[in-house]
């Protein structure tokens, strides 16, 4: 699919188009500091050039509170599934978010299927847009090699001075594209620039830690047992925001919400998270991690080797939030780097 | 089947939370085609002597009165719900058992302080077996609904034992801390749908702390902000004296 470029002064003008077809989420600011994915009703309100908003967009694949069915027991079991998704397009994701996205589809795609996963993945549409510098100091998404985009959007937008670059990669990409009329095609010296910026990028994006991505698996064999873990819980208040707030962490409760007349209500899934003290508690009432350094390093873990060997693959994008979110200051990087100088040290 | 009878009953507190029922609106009307109110001061002025299916509780006990009604209220009623955090843990009442009683009963009531005998502030648990629980000053009206529907259907209601913060991380307030404001958030239980957040306020942790609050780790956050953990956490005391705040 050829690539196309906007002349930035028609940008607003495409959101508008997006928008009379489309809902549309955007980036927006929320605080001082702080930004949110939220719909939006004017192309003024896209803050295109963001830092990591205060929660991914995990939260239209998996929102904080989902109804899953309906039920009503006056006849039977009688339960109906439910899904509530119109069409959207999710404009200005970075790299690392279409990372953590890319994760979730693993992990719901896989089989046992999540249909209502699926049924929102279906209707969403991802506009990308390219970091051209590390957003703050908690970023490490040249550790985990996020920078870039390798695949996984729709469409990825790069800024070009005066124009943005489009790269198109789906069908769905290119009718985004057809419902405006600003677009030049791209030609050679666009391309050309486009993979200059890339390979400068490189440069810019350095590994932020002392640890190289290959040998995360080796330290991870062994640091189980580390003392880094009850160092790091210390300080933990178990406040759950380094999980909700993490584009790949996706662990849910599932609760029935009746209706005052008791016969019909809805089943709802929540996100729960293992750093909460309850999260392990099963029949009986043992809790298999009832010590917070159990749930800190099973975070870590959950990270940097659980998925390793169930899907291949590292589930941090690098993109800081559990670290830029952390009131007690537990930061990914220094943990993995002690991590790493703890060796021997058990 | 005829509807439960159900009975709200207050002690001592300032009846916010019944107002919160009172203000249910339109869940209101819905929640009365369902159940048979038998006794509440704030909306009627009937009396029931038969048997309760479930006593709600506000306020408490400050009182050998208080003490004696609660028992009656338990020998009378199937389920009791205590609900506030003036009937949960003692509330803001608890303030006073952090000074001797007879000094208390000279603040307020000078001289005569004998003829109005007080003694020190209990959670209506402290005094009778209760069977649900709804935290809070106020109660949380969403989660006052589902308490009751559990003690109506019969099944058991467990308050969350997780912090605050994860409610207001749904929804993605900008954390106090960020902006050098303490919050009381990390330590309490959730359940309010991170209600003073939302509107912008910090929380005072009105819902009681944590059954394994990380206080140390709590302290260290204040001072990382310059902010004063043992100010700070007197407002814990705002709600939770009588429940006594213990470390780790
Ligand atoms: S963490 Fe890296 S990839 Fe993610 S937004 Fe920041 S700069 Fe971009
Ligand atoms: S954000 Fe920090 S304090 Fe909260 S649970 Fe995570 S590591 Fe612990
Ligand atoms: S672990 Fe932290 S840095 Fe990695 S993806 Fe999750 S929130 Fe981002
Ligand atoms: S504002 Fe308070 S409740 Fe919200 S995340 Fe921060 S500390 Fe927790
Ligand atoms: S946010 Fe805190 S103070 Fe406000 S209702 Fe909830 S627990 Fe109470």
């Amino acid at each position: 699919m050829k690539d196309v470029l906007l002349k930035k002064e028609l940008f607003n003008g495409f959101v508008e188009a997006l928008m009379n077809s489309y809902k549309v989420a955007a980036p927006t600011r929320r605080g001082d500091k702080s930004f949110a994915f939220n719909f939006i009703t004017d192309p003024a309100e896209v803050c295109l050039d963001h830092i990591p908003t205060i929660l991914p967009p995990k939260k239209y694949f998996l929102p904080q509170h989902e109804t899953l069915l309906e039920y009503n027991t006056t006849e039977g079991q009688n339960m109906q599934a439910f899904v509530e998704i119109e069409p959207m397009v999710i404009l200005g994701v970075h790299s690392c978010d279409i990372a953590g996205i890319q994760c979730l589809n693993h992990v719901f795609m896989d089989r046992p299927k999540d249909y209502h996963y699926q049924a929102r993945h279906d209707k969403i549409l991802l506009i990308g847009y390219e970091c051209l510098r590390k957003c703050d100091q908690y970023a490490s998404c040249g550790l985990m090699q996020t920078h870039t985009p390798t695949g996984g959007y729709d469409i990825f937008m790069t800024d070009m001075g005066d124009h943005y670059y489009f790269s198109i990669n789906t069908f769905d990409g290119k009718s985004l594209v057809q419902l405006f009329d600003g677009f030049e095609l791209a030609d050679t010296a666009a391309e050309k620039t486009l993979k200059k910026l890339r390979s400068d990028k490189k440069k810019l994006f350095r590994n932020e830690t002392d640890v190289s991505l290959a040998e995360i698996p080796s330290i991870f064999e062994w640091g189980f047992d580390s003392h880094v873990w009850d160092r790091t819980a210390e300080k933990c208040l178990s406040c759950g925001n380094c999980t909700n707030v993490c584009p790949t962490c996706y662990c849910f409760d599932v609760n029935d919400e009746p209706e005052l007349n008791l016969a019909k209500g809805r089943r709802v899934r929540v996100w729960d998270s293992c750093q909460n003290e309850t999260f392990a508690i099963i029949a009986g009432g043992e809790n298999f991690r009832p010590k917070r350094a159990q749930r800190t390093r099973h975070r870590f873990f959950r990270k940097f080797k659980y998925p390793v060997m169930r899907y291949g693959k590292f589930f941090c994008t690098g993109c800081g939030r559990c670290s830029r979110q952390c009131m007690a200051s537990i930061n990914l990087k220094e943990t993995i780097s002690n991590l790493k100088r703890s060796w021997g040290e058990i | 089947m005829s509807a439960p009878k159900v009975a709200f009953f207050d002690l001592a507190c300032c009846e916010g939370c019944q107002l919160q029922v009172a203000n249910l609106g339109e869940e209101l009307l819905d929640l009365l085609g369902h159940i048979e109110v038998v006794e509440f001061r704030e909306l009627m002025s009937e009396k029931w002597d038969g048997e309760y299916d479930l006593a709600i509780i506000e306020g408490s006990v400050t009182n050998v009165e208080a003490e004696e009604k609660v028992k009656e209220i338990r020998s009378r009623s199937k389920m009791v719900m205590a609900y506030g955090a003036c009937a949960v843990n003692g509330g803001i009442n608890g303030i006073k058992n952090k000074t001797p009683m007879e000094e208390n009963g000279r603040i307020v009531y000078g001289d005569r302080f004998k003829d109005y005998p007080s003694m020190p502030t209990k959670a209506v648990g402290d005094v009778i077996d209760v069977d649900y629980i709804v935290p809070g000053c106020p109660i949380y009206p969403p989660e006052f609904l589902k308490v009751l529907k559990s003690a109506l259907a019969g099944l058991e209601y467990v308050i969350p034992d997780h912090a605050v913060c994860v409610e207001c991380r749904f929804n993605e307030n900008e954390c106090m801390y960020e902006k050098g404001i303490n919050c009381m958030g990390p330590i309490t239980r959730a359940g309010c749908n991170s209600w003073c957040l939302n509107n912008g306020n910090r929380c005072y942790g009105c819902r009681g702390l944590l059954s394994n609050p990380n206080i140390h780790g709590a302290r260290d956050v204040m001072k990382k902000y310059d902010l004063d953990p043992d100010v700070i956490l007197k407002s814990i005391d705002m709600y939770n004296a009588a429940a006594g705040g213990k470390d780790e």
